[in-house]
């Protein structure tokens, strides 16, 4: 696994642990530890999705482009083998 | 609405290419018990919902099986791309791929176009609650017979991890069920 793959990897866990806390906080609203571990996962996700955006192109369409070109036909999709 | 990440929810990297599991996977992206049906019930039911909790657990559950339906999608590309026809042939995807290529297209495991009648949104919060647990079990039960049916690490881990997804929704929507019930059972003053 290169070193984008590791990142995403990282990125990809955060935001898993963000559904799952999520859907628990719909049936648990006032758990303050689930709400603070969400918020954790949230600040530890933005920070390494910041890292590779700038490294290695948009995530997501919320990523301001480069004034340049658009990025975000080039960079891989998840479903491929060579992502 | 919805914005789209460039990630799937849990990686899906399969190495070697095996049609066979690829024609039972299918059923997961649109057979009775699958993502898409999964997503479509909750997304659908979530309009009439009485309650916060209800409203939102539809919501998210039915945003996370979106995501899923990606991953078996992912896996069942992966386990047929560039698989030569002939090999698709004897692995029972000979008629599938007369009318679809190596695409991939929404059927069950016997090649049955998915259908809407898989799922059912009655406007009814306890009935539609109990269909939804339900249904989670079905799609348990759904991935544990297909990881009975492959060795290959690579299919076994995503499926795990879908299996695992199921038991947690059904214990979600067993939550909202009691806390449905907990507010229609409290007593009126007016």
């Amino acid at each position: 696994m290169d070193e984008r793959q590791k990142l995403l990897e990282q990125i990809m866990a955060y935001d898993f642990c963000m559904i799952d806390l999520g859907l628990f906080l719909d049936t648990h609203p006032s758990d303050a530890n689930a709400l603070h571990d969400f918020r954790t996962c949230w600040q530890e996700s933005e920070k390494l999705r910041k890292l590779y955006e700038e490294k290695y192109g948009p995530l997501s369409l919320r990523h301001l482009p480069n004034p340049n070109c658009w990025q975000w036909i080039d960079t891989p999709w998840p479903w491929e083998k060579e992502a | 609405m919805w914005y789209y990440d460039k990630k799937l929810e849990y990686p899906v990297m399969i190495r070697k290419q095996d049609p066979r599991m690829a024609k039972y996977i299918i059923t997961q992206y649109g057979g009775p018990d699958g993502e898409l049906a999964a997503s479509l019930r909750y997304l659908s039911q979530r309009f009439h919902m009485p309650t916060k909790e209800t409203q939102a657990i539809l919501n998210d559950i039915g945003t996370e099986e979106l995501a899923h339906l990606e991953m078996i999608g992912t896996m069942v590309h992966q386990l047929t791309k560039g698989v030569p026809v002939d090999v698709l042939e004897k692995a029972g995807l000979g008629s599938y791929y007369s009318d679809h290529d190596r695409a991939v297209y929404p059927v069950n495991a016997s090649g049955v176009p998915f259908t809407a009648a898989y799922l059912q949104s009655k406007g009814d919060v306890i009935a539609d609650l109990h269909e939804d647990m339900a249904a989670e079990q079905k799609a348990r039960a759904t991935y544990e017979f297909l990881l009975n049916l492959t060795d290959d690490p690579d299919v076994k881990d995503p499926l795990r991890f879908l299996r695992e997804r199921e038991v947690l929704h059904f214990q979600r929507f067993g939550e909202a069920l009691r806390i449905v019930q907990e507010v229609m059972g409290t007593k009126k003053y007016y």
